[in-house]
């Protein structure tokens, strides 16, 4: 397995894994804006054959975006391939993610949003990585699920370490 | 917009309407187009031939939807007012809207000569310029833009990116040095400060100083804020000047991200060793740095690449183990790659099986594995034994595993794959399907589920599955995931309808694949200007890159090689699309769809329409998504330049991609058809140099020689010599085709590709169909091992040859491939088909029992 920061060869490869793995899904140009404005804080997976098999997109929000005072990362889709599962990828793809954002750009903290029923997701955001439900988000999804929008402070130790 | 001395009569007006038309101008501006409208029109009341403002008028009313109507009086107005860089400015925007970029920037470049210094003409400019990979020109207007506003930091940056891509490395450089020296007072923290240094360490680099770039990221440890490149870049310079210093960079880079296999295999060239093959040496490295980074798996799994014998065993038995007690569903993937080595697979067998033993015992109540330990191994068994070839076995352990656990999705989805590689398709679907109503919720298996029913040729089943997880709204399933430029879906689909004797539908399927390569084309446009300010420049660099080389991804070229295929077949029987357009008779679901989509159209349509109206709203100057008015794609088939097409979906791959053989044959069999003698032959001489025993390579040349030695006269000079030469270069020997191909098929004798072709030769030659037909037949006999791939497409061929015997050879397919399902009747494969979803009343495909007998090892 090869894990390392997303190269723009591997933007279609992650919109497809989006497409195939999840609901919420995006147009390659916004891959590419993502890419182009943020390009070290996206992680990619891929398998010995150079597959992508997994990835996080990520992006920063400046204060006064998103009603926040303080600038911080926030994951757009992460996901990884049903059959690369239990690799602890979704782990080391967040952890690397976070690490960038609060080193590069000094994010405080990150947030995401999940599918209140996506058990599996809730459990490596919260028992493994440490996130909290910041709150619930009615209707989020296109379908009128609830999403939770949940947050981890990223600690800073001096200027620009996690 | 600036005054030029000497305004013509026909131009200026008074200052009542001079004034108007600069209110139109700010109302455009800010978008409030109702009120510019009036405006306008309320200047052309009274001065109906003023060309500035009709081209306002015109672009406002595009702006607003009325596109046409708007075009229209562009082109009127810029024909009343020629030397206005007004008019020629809106004319240029029209045509960027239409993505005619050469023609816009034509256009910007009137403009200009009628307003030098106009910043956003000059803007607007180098993006097309940039678009349109014109660099030298490139340098010009960026020059031109920086004399203007010297004191903008990105026109600076945005120089020495001009050089850079103009290939001027040195210059980029200087450039961007006169830059940095008049920064002063940068922030700490400034991400885009940090991108810039980075860009520079970049031409640094490439202007062969690394010493130098070394010492920069030295000096400025503090300003350049990503950490990760500073570490990869040090590790790489440090590795190319062979310094001792490598070895803590490297060792940096381990401690930042452990699984990273980009580095093992980058710090193992710098030891001078390699993954390629056993090493003791690199094993050792790789045992080091796995006991520096314990809870990293990439240094165990890269030390099996490098171990043999005892050793190797040894480091395998506690990986395997370990993946298969945690129940990693990827592990026999991500081993596999080490079957090359016959000991290797060897052992790994046999530690699997012992391992099974064990855990089967372990698994019983009172044992100490967990139970899903068991079943793991099976499942790893099972893919060991189908990636060998051997599917009864495969089938047999892995219908156990289902057995014992008959709710693991993973199970089924591979029982799936162990049936399609046997060439039962359908029970393949259904495998799937029994994924997937496992687990509803998981998209990745219904995309599976929806793959395997369009290779089965199931089209509106697969669209119904599709349809679970696609937007509500959409006109289809199949309409959303092309917009959301599904190139799986779009592709399998468009092979489903070839399957099924659709090339009009298939053919369609592969122009939308050209149409999503065009929009991701497009899609860089805005970067040109956008990546500047943000000073991400290196990233953007990659991007032009990656855009240069788009045309070679495998599903454009898939798609283009494939509509080429049939573009090609229509030339040469054009009775395939009248054939089509006969018949043409719509199924149920084919009905309800073309009644949605009109209903869908019909309730889109108040919006369009709504003229004038409340019609502020900005529509864009993109080209609106026209309505489809060749659903069944028939226009498409029987157009009337079908090589021209095909030729155009071939060309952007050529230079990409030359290392494709496929390409060079496909664009033989177009050129040879449009006359392009000295091209055809060209292309096939790329093929000869990379495969020149390839059956179809061969296939092509015996084409080429018949259809040279039938040519009424020879080309007259130069061609004909040119073109002389370069057949004979292809076949030294220069004899007879029909000789040609027999001396062929000798040395071939028992490769079903070799046979293959040279039946379709003998075909291209003219040869009697029954001389044909025998040589095709040789593909059943022993000791030819044709596949059911294979076979499919040879029934094809006769089919499209008309050959009396194509019913004999798909019934002695059938029988060869006792699993497969290609080789059905169509009345077989209705009923098939009617029991894949619903497999509980399917005595076929329902009962594992009788399918195990069925499988052939």
């Amino acid at each position: 397995m090869n894990i390392r920061v997303a190269r723009v060869e591997d933007l279609m490869a992650m919109q497809a894994a989006n497409l195939q793995n999840l609901p919420e899904n995006y147009v390659m140009k916004f891959w590419i804006y993502h890419a182009m404005t943020w390009p070290q804080i996206s992680f990619v997976a891929e398998d010995e054959k150079g597959r992508v098999v997994g990835y996080v997109l990520a992006k920063i929000e400046e204060p006064g975006e998103e009603g926040s005072e303080e600038v911080h990362g926030h994951v757009n889709s992460i996901s990884v391939l049903r059959t690369y599962r239990r690799l602890g990828l979704a782990k080391r793809l967040m952890l690397l993610s976070q690490e960038a954002m609060a080193e590069i750009y000094g994010a405080k903290f990150v947030s995401l949003h999940v599918r209140e029923s996506n058990k599996a997701a809730i459990g490596l955001y919260r028992d493994t990585l440490g996130f909290e439900v910041a709150k619930v988000e009615k209707k989020y999804y296109g379908d009128g699920e609830d999403a939770f929008s949940m947050r981890l402070n990223l600690k800073h130790t001096g200027k620009g370490k996690v | 917009m600036s005054k030029v001395a000497g305004i013509p009569p026909k131009r200026a007006l008074p200052s009542k309407e001079a004034g108007l038309f600069k209110e139109v101008l700010t109302l455009y501006e800010t978008r409030q187009l109702k009120k510019g409208l009036k405006t306008a029109d309320f200047i052309l009341k009274k001065f109906p031939e003023h060309g500035e403002t009709m081209c306002m008028k015109g672009l406002i009313l595009a702006h607003m939807g009325r596109r046409e109507e708007g075009i229209n009086m562009v082109k009127k107005g810029v024909r009343f007012d020629l030397t206005s860089h007004i008019c020629w400015h809106v004319f240029g925007l029209i045509q960027k809207g239409e993505k005619n970029y050469e023609e816009a920037l034509k256009s910007y470049m009137q403009a200009l000569k009628f307003d030098k210094e106009n910043m956003n003409i000059l803007r607007d400019s180098a993006q097309l310029q940039t678009q349109l990979r014109l660099f030298e020109n490139l340098v010009e207007t960026r020059y031109t833009l920086l004399r203007l506003r010297p004191n903008l930091r990105q026109n600076w940056v945005a120089l020495s990116v001009a050089h850079y891509l103009n290939g001027n490395v040195t210059e980029a450089k200087k450039v961007l040095e006169h830059y940095e020296k008049t920064l002063k007072n940068v922030p700490d923290n400034d991400v885009e400060h940090s991108e810039c240094l980075l860009y520079y360490v970049k031409l640094m680099e490439e202007s062969g100083e690394p010493q130098e770039a070394l010492d920069f990221l030295d000096n400025n440890r503090r300003a350049i804020l990503d950490k990760t490149a500073i570490s990869e870049i040090r590790a790489r310079l440090l590795t190319k000047l062979k310094s001792d210093a490598a070895e803590s960079a490297w060792s940096a880079l381990f401690k930042r991200n452990a699984e990273c296999s980009d580095y093992y295999s980058e710090y193992l060239e710098f030891r001078g060793l390699s993954l390629e093959g056993n090493s003791p040496e690199a094993l050792a490295v790789l045992q080091t740095l796995a006991d520096a980074h314990p809870r990293a798996n990439a240094p165990k799994r890269l030390s099996l690449s490098v171990s043999t014998g005892e050793t190797f065993t040894q480091l395998a038995e506690p990986y395997l183990v370990r993946g298969l007690e945690r129940g990693v569903p990827s592990l026999f993937a991500d081993l596999k790659s080490l079957y090359k080595d016959d000991t290797k697979k060897d052992a790994i067998e046999k530690l699997l099986e012992s391992a099974l033993e064990r855990f089967k015992k372990d698994s019983a109540p009172e044992g100490s594995t967990e139970p899903t330990t068991y079943l793991w191994t099976l499942y790893f068994l099972a893919q060991h034994h189908s990636y060998l070839g051997r599917q009864k076995q495969a089938l047999s352990i892995l219908d156990q595993a289902i057995e014992h656990t008959p709710t693991l999705p993973d199970l089924h989805l591979f029982r799936a794959r162990i049936l399609k590689r046997a060439g039962d398709y359908l029970g393949a679907a259904t495998s799937t399907n029994d994924a997937r109503t496992l687990d509803g919720q998981d998209r990745f298996l219904n995309t599976k589920c929806g793959k395997y029913l369009l290779r089965a040729g199931m089209i509106e089943e697969a669209s119904s599955v599709f349809g679970l997880f696609t937007k509500k709204d959409a006109a289809s399933p199949g309409a959303d995931l092309e917009e959301m430029q599904s190139l799986l879906y779009i592709l399998e689909e468009g092979h489903a309808h070839e399957l099924n004797g659709k090339p009009n539908l298939a053919l369609k399927k592969y122009f939308a694949t050209k149409k999503i390569f065009d929009e991701i084309e497009d899609d860089q446009y805005d970067f040109h200007g956008y990546n500047l300010r943000k000073f991400t420049i290196t990233i953007y660099l990659k991007m032009l890159k990656w855009e240069d080389t788009l045309f070679s991804h495998p599903a454009y070229v898939k798609a283009a090689i494939s509509a080429s295929r049939i573009l090609v077949s229509v030339h040469d029987d054009p009775s395939i699309v009248t054939a089509l357009s006969a018949i043409a008779p719509l199924t149920d679901a084919e009905k309800k769809a073309k009644k949605k989509a009109k209903k869908a159209a019909a309730a889109a349509k108040p919006t369009d329409d709504k003229k004038g109206g409340a019609a502020n709203e900005d529509k864009g100057l993109d080209i609106p998504v026209t309505k489809d008015e060749d659903s069944d794609g028939l226009k498409l088939l029987g157009c009337s330049d079908p090589l021209e097409r095909a030729f155009q979906l071939l060309r952007p791959i050529i230079n990409v991609a030359p290392s494709n053989l496929q390409v060079w044959l496909a664009l033989y069999d177009v050129q040879i058809r449009r006359k392009k003698l000295l091209q055809a032959a060209a292309a096939l001489h790329h093929a000869k140099q990379l495969s020149p025993e390839s059956p179809g390579l061969h296939l092509r040349i015996v084409d080429l020689k018949h259809r040279a030695s039938k040519l009424p006269q020879a080309p007259p000079a130069p061609i004909g010599p040119v073109f002389s030469e370069a057949v004979a270069k292809l076949d030294p020997g220069s004899i007879a085709p029909a000789t040609f191909n027999s001396q062929y098929l000798q040395l071939h004798a028992s490769d079903p590709e070799a046979i293959f072709a040279c039946a379709q030769a003998l075909h291209a030659i003219e040869s009697p169909l029954d001389e044909v037909e025998n040589a095709v037949f040789t593909l059943l006999a022993d000791p030819v091992a044709l596949d059911t791939k294979m076979a499919r497409s040879v029934l094809r061929f006769l089919t499209s040859i008309k050959s009396t015997r194509a019913e004999e050879f798909r019934a002695a397919c059938d029988k060869k491939f006792e699993l497969s399902t290609l080789f059905k009747t169509p009345e077989e494969l209705a009923t098939l088909r009617k029991k894949v979803l619903n497999p509980k009343d399917a005595p076929l495909t329902g009962s594992k029992e009788a399918k195990k007998e069925e499988v052939t090892p």
